[in-house]
């Protein structure tokens, strides 16, 4: 793993628990306590501005996304999780645990779980869906990662609901720290090749404005080409990968990258005059590191970057 | 007989601007690689490709599916005349009566490899799209049959189960497959699209759309007696019976090749045969090529609006025809008598 960042020493430790602790009762929003029944309760007011009474100590928590799952096991709670989505796959310790289906979600498997606090994702879950879990079993808190620095804080919230702030912070730490090392990389390219990410290479699903997808692209080193789409979620028009002719192709799939290549042709033969096809530069990472608003978003963008320029960035 | 001639010049005219419209809008080119490609390939100029991405676009996205929207739309105009004849009302259309929704049924059966390929994947599709809507029809049809006459309250809400009931089967069908992306394409089959388009899968629509037009042609006298109701043409010595299984199978097999290609569009059969009536008159000689002209400009053009609403992606077109059939089509429910002449 070339540029690893580097562990915090202990004393940066110390600093960084003081600092949480100061943090977690400014920003804790631990507005009020309550007594319901003997579990204590406080209210958090979740990504989605909504007020939830979340217990003050969480034994088991279900989570409703496969990236919040990751959230989760990384701020250090992944004993905690009583079950996951059938969608769920990392880490490899989801595989041992209970399983319900997510979309749509399943509350009856959700509520055999028992658990004293849900977590939900923005950008999978619904809100009325959480309602309706909510009424009749655990809180539901939404967390909400649109941005690269939304992971960090995602691992941060994680830890200090379910009661491993200090671990949670570790991590985030070191999140952040491999994001620096790669932006310290990717800072002094000359050329940002055109990039154009794509979740299939049949249907052009692609991201538009608003995605955290431009930025991680920005951060590997690439300028992406659908930056300015109006739709944000939008399926593009041969015409648009046409005419704005990407340089680097990137498919969240687990395939060969010249398998890939032809597949796009056989769907796409105008592609042909595509520089990316032209010049060999489909890739294909696997989705999960670009799709799941996670922490291996950053593993993401270095594996981006590694594709975009090798001759910077090592492959991994 | 001369004002003819130059209403037929007239429209080819306006479908040759039109199809100029369609093949420049788009994501900007600048008029000069337009022209470049068109010049490059419809004159035949010697040397390589002035522009390849410009050729791309043009010639290879943009002109097929603009000959597909004349095709597809010319089709579902003809034989959405054909059908208004067929039952003497004009309510009656190829989505409206079901045909369409069992062609996708048909289609989709067979595109998830639920049926075996017979001939070729570009035969068995068409074929099989062309049996599920000949199985519709023929349902609709017999329901809204009594001994004596057809009831278009019968035909119409028959119609309407058969639409809902082959639209059923083509959604199971679709989103219980393995493919990643059938909510797409349950859209597709539901609603209609020609993002599909390309120069080899429109040989199939094309003929077809072009014998169909030329058979019902041929039958355009035996079809303007049977506006004079089943007595009077039999008393004219037409096999009526003969005549409506077979205009059944023509609206069958036309819908069913169309809607292989573009999915389910509707209401064009609709309003065509509507408008032009009022400028043609009944008579199938002159009403059934203009129908072809004026369904041809009007999916064209509604294709334009679904490209322009939502640029850089692909909106079905058959909202656009929706939007603008469904209220025709209650205006007409709303008409108490209604004759064709």
């Amino acid at each position: 793993m070339p540029h690893a960042p580097p562990l915090p020493s202990p004393l940066a430790l110390r600093k960084l628990a003081v600092v949480l602790l100061l943090w977690s009762s400014l920003l804790g929003h631990g507005c009020t306590s309550t007594e319901s029944g003997n579990a204590k309760t406080v209210l958090v007011t979740d990504d989605l501005g909504r007020q939830v009474a979340v217990p003050t100590i969480v034994e088991r928590v279900v989570t409703l996304a496969p990236s919040v799952t990751e959230l989760v096991f990384i701020a250090g709670a992944g004993s905690r999780v009583a079950g996951v989505t059938t969608a769920d796959n990392y880490p490899p310790a989801t595989q041992e645990l209970p399983r319900f289906s997510a979309l749509p979600i399943d509350f009856e498997a959700v509520l055999q779980l028992k658990a004293d606090l849900v977590l939900a994702s923005d950008q999978v879950n619904s809100p009325q869906d959480a309602s309706t879990l909510a009424a009749v079993g655990p809180p539901v808190f939404f967390v909400g990662v649109r941005t690269l620095d939304d992971v960090m804080r995602g691992v941060l919230t994680a830890g200090r609901l379910l009661g491993t702030a200090t671990r949670a912070a570790i991590a985030a730490d070191s999140l952040a720290a491999s994001i620096r090392a790669l932006r310290a990389l990717t800072d002094t390219v000359h050329q940002r090749p055109r990039t154009l990410v794509l979740v299939s290479p049949g249907t052009l699903y692609s991201f538009g404005q608003g995605s955290y997808m431009h930025s991680l692209i920005a951060l590997a080193g690439g300028a992406s080409v659908t930056e300015d789409h109006s739709s944000s979620a939008p399926v593009l028009s041969d015409e648009f990968v046409l005419s704005h002719l990407p340089e680097v192709i990137f498919v969240g799939a687990a395939a060969a990258d010249d398998i890939l290549r032809e597949a796009i042709l056989e769907h796409h033969p105008t592609f042909d005059v595509v520089p990316a096809t032209v010049a060999h530069r489909v890739y294909g990472i696997d989705g999960d590191l670009l799709f799941r608003p996670g922490p291996r978003l950053v593993e993401g963008a270095w594996q981006l970057a590694a594709r975009l320029h090798p001759d910077l960035v090592a492959s991994r | 007989m001369k004002h003819a001639w130059w209403a037929a010049v007239g429209l080819a005219a306006l479908l040759l601007a039109s199809v100029g419209v369609a093949v420049a809008i788009g994501e900007s080119l600048d008029i000069e690689a337009v022209l470049g490609a068109l010049r490059f390939r419809l004159l035949g100029a010697d040397g390589p490709v002035p522009d390849p991405v410009a050729d791309r676009i043009i010639w290879r996205l943009r002109m097929p599916r603009a000959v597909l929207a004349l095709v597809v739309g010319g089709g579902l105009g003809v034989v959405g005349a054909a059908m208004q004849t067929l039952v003497r009302n004009p309510l009656a259309e190829p989505y409206i009566l079901g045909i369409s929704s069992g062609a996708t049924a048909g289609a989709s059966l067979f595109f998830m490899g639920l049926l075996p390929p017979l001939l070729s994947k570009a035969l068995t599709m068409p074929l099989a799209a062309f049996l599920g809507g000949l199985l519709s029809m023929t349902i609709v049809y017999m329901v809204a049959r009594t001994t004596t006459r057809l009831s278009v309250a019968r035909l119409l809400l028959a119609g309407v189960a058969m639409a809902a009931l082959m639209g059923a089967v083509t959604s199971f069908v679709t989103l219980s497959s393995p493919d990643p992306d059938r909510l797409r394409a349950v859209l597709f089959w539901l609603l209609g699209s020609l993002h599909r388009a390309t120069w080899s899968l429109l040989p199939a629509p094309a003929l077809v759309t072009g014998a169909g037009l030329l058979v019902l042609l041929a039958l355009a006298r035996p079809l303007d007696a049977m506006l004079l109701g089943d007595d009077a043409a039999q008393g004219l010595g037409m096999r009526v019976e003969a005549l409506k299984k077979l205009l059944i199978v023509i609206a069958a097999l036309v819908t069913g090749t169309l809607v292989a290609a573009s999915g389910a569009i509707g209401f064009v059969g609709l309003i065509i045969p509507h408008a032009v009536r009022s400028f043609t008159g009944v008579t199938h000689r002159r009403l059934l090529p203009a129908c072809f002209f004026a369904g041809a400009l009007f999916l064209l053009w509604a294709d334009l609006a679904a490209r322009i609403l939502l640029p850089a992606q692909e909106l079905p077109v058959g909202i656009i025809t929706a939007l603008c059939g469904v209220p025709f089509f209650l205006a007409l429910l709303r008409r108490k008598a209604y004759e064709f002449a």
